[in-house]
């Protein structure tokens, strides 16, 4: 689909975070984020439960509106208005058109029950991209053939398994020729034998060069597929780099805690 | 035996019988009329309580919460004659001058020109319109609570893609609320049919007026005395339509249910 190109420093920023705020409550979950993802980089999100990395993905695409700070797609800021809690989206037109360009696979897969796996995977691009029908279900059909459920088409998600789901969901956001991949701890609602079929998609991906941004407690999958790795803790970057950095030079105490935890976990 | 037979088919022919035997379209007009309205009401009356906006959220919970304790037989009643009241009372507060007034003798409405003549067709209208209203409020809380069941994260999903807030709703929210909704449905479309009985409220010559009519003893001077108290047979009539209606009624929701639910209950049949 897409050339793979070399991740270098000046390569385009496709997401920066500014400065993200977010709290639930009195609950302070993000404390102030930010972070640039580029072209082709593969970045995961890691960190104990609670410590907002799953808020963080979702400030992405605004399914949290963040309470102070920006979020930036392709250089282009995400219109919000009012202060703090009382923030909202501040230009449906804009966020529909860039929620349009950012393909987000969920933990619990939620494809849309009442629609075929082909039809969920049109739906989009044909609803909302309003794109062309035979060229969308062509596009539809080479994507499952590609995460390896071709012959699922034309069953409903409640016919499939776990993992065939999530390959469904992941065939979904590519159809959209997504800026960017976002992922939700893609496989923790997954038996272990189902796991490893959703990884070899991702992986796939991540080696075509596609900007992706993961979610994950998988801490193998993490060092293998990622270009930097982002350890947050109580809503804020304890640590960040590359894989080897991150994971064969930690500096910080926490994170060492949490990879022993992880480990035995 | 002969004469058996051509007395039973020229009875059963007679004009009387015959108007019978149309009246059965205003019940079944009712009926569909009035259910399609109670959905409309009620998909209404759910979004009025879905709202963002506590005014709109008051009028959909008050709607649901008093409509719902109203007898119908009364709201039968209340609703056409308060609706053809007060059209009276809007045309005569436009037309009407002193000297109409003046020249009219009862008491309502103020004066003759304001007068407004319901027929059949417009009775008809005001019961579906009853029935409508009536079922629309316990349609409201089943498809209040349809919508609830829908799972969140599809919805999420859906706004996650970029759709718009009336495409999610219309798409996603009310395509798969039918399933949850159906059997809660099925139960107030049997209660509207039941209701379909009170046409004759509304001085609509309905089935049920007439099988009381032809069911009477029927005495002739020419012919002296046709038959006496039949009603029971009549009413028997009604009781197979009824049940006929009830069982075409569930093979029809099984028909949706089964359409509507494809991919979310259970796949049994593939």
């Amino acid at each position: 689909m897409k050339e793979v190109e070399p991740v270098t420093s000046g390569s385009t920023p496709v997401v920066e975070l500014r400065n993200l705020h977010k709290s639930f409550g009195d609950l302070e979950v993000l404390k102030g984020i930010s972070f640039i993802a580029r072209e082709g980089e593969v970045i995961s999100l890691i960190g104990s439960s609670g410590s907002g990395k799953s808020t963080l993905l979702r400030c992405i695409n605004m399914l949290e509106v963040p309470n102070q700070g920006d979020v930036l797609i392709d250089g282009e800021a995400i219109v919000l208005k009012g202060d703090a809690h009382h923030r909202q989206i501040g230009d449906e037109g804009q966020i529909r058109r860039i929620r349009s360009e950012l393909g987000m696979v969920f933990q619990s897969f939620n494809l849309w029950a009442h629609m075929t796996v082909l039809e969920n995977v049109m739906e989009a691009p044909l609803i909302v991209q309003k794109r062309n029908r035979a060229e969308v279900e062509a596009e539809a059909r080479a994507m499952l053939d590609k995460v390896g459920i071709g012959s699922k088409a034309d069953a409903y998600p409640s016919q499939l398994s776990g993992g065939q789901q999530q390959r469904a969901a992941i065939a979904r956001a590519l159809c959209i020729n997504p800026r960017v991949m976002l992922f939700d701890e893609p496989t923790s609602a997954l038996d272990p034998e189902l796991e490893q079929e959703v990884l070899r998609v991702i992986k796939l991906l991540a080696d075509e060069g596609r900007t992706m941004i993961l979610v994950t407690h998988d801490m193998d999958f993490a060092r293998s597929v990622s270009d930097r790795v982002i350890f947050l803790h109580q809503g804020l970057i304890e640590e960040e780099g590359t894989p080897d950095e991150v994971f064969g030079a930690t500096r910080s105490g926490r994170l060492k805690q949490f990879l022993n935890a992880a480990n035995h976990g | 035996m002969f004469d058996d037979i051509a007395f039973w088919v020229s009875y059963l022919t007679n004009g009387k019988h015959l108007t019978w035997y149309a009246s059965f379209q205003f019940t079944i007009i009712a009926a569909l009329l009035g259910g399609a309205l109670a959905v409309i009401f009620g998909l209404t009356g759910a979004t009025l309580k879905n709202s963002r906006f506590w005014p709109l959220r008051m009028i959909g919970t008050v709607y649901s919460a008093i409509v719902r304790g109203v007898p119908d037989v009364l709201f039968f009643l209340f609703f056409p004659l308060a609706f053809e009241q007060g059209v009276e009372w809007f045309v005569a507060s436009q037309v009407c001058t002193p000297e109409m007034i003046a020249a009219q003798s009862a008491p309502w409405p103020p004066c003759k020109e304001a007068n407004w003549f319901l027929g059949t067709p417009e009775y008809l209208i005001l019961a579906s319109v009853s029935l409508g209203l009536v079922y629309g409020a316990f349609a409201t809380n089943v498809i209040h609570g349809a919508m609830r069941s829908v799972p969140a994260g599809q919805l999420e999903a859906a706004r996650a893609y970029g759709m718009s807030e009336s495409q999610v709703l219309w798409r996603v929210h009310i395509r798969q609320m039918w399933v949850y909704a159906l059997p809660g449905l099925s139960n107030v479309w049997m209660l509207i049919i039941k209701a379909t009985s009170l046409l004759s409220l509304l001085q609509i010559a309905d089935i049920v007026l007439w099988a009381d009519r032809l069911g009477a003893p029927n005495f002739l001077p020419t012919v002296g005395l046709v038959h006496d108290d039949w009603r029971w047979r009549y009413y028997l009539v009604l009781f197979v339509f009824y049940i006929l209606v009830t069982w075409l009624s569930e093979r029809a929701f099984d028909a949706i249910t089964r359409r509507v639910g494809r991919g979310i209950l259970s796949e049994a049949h593939g």
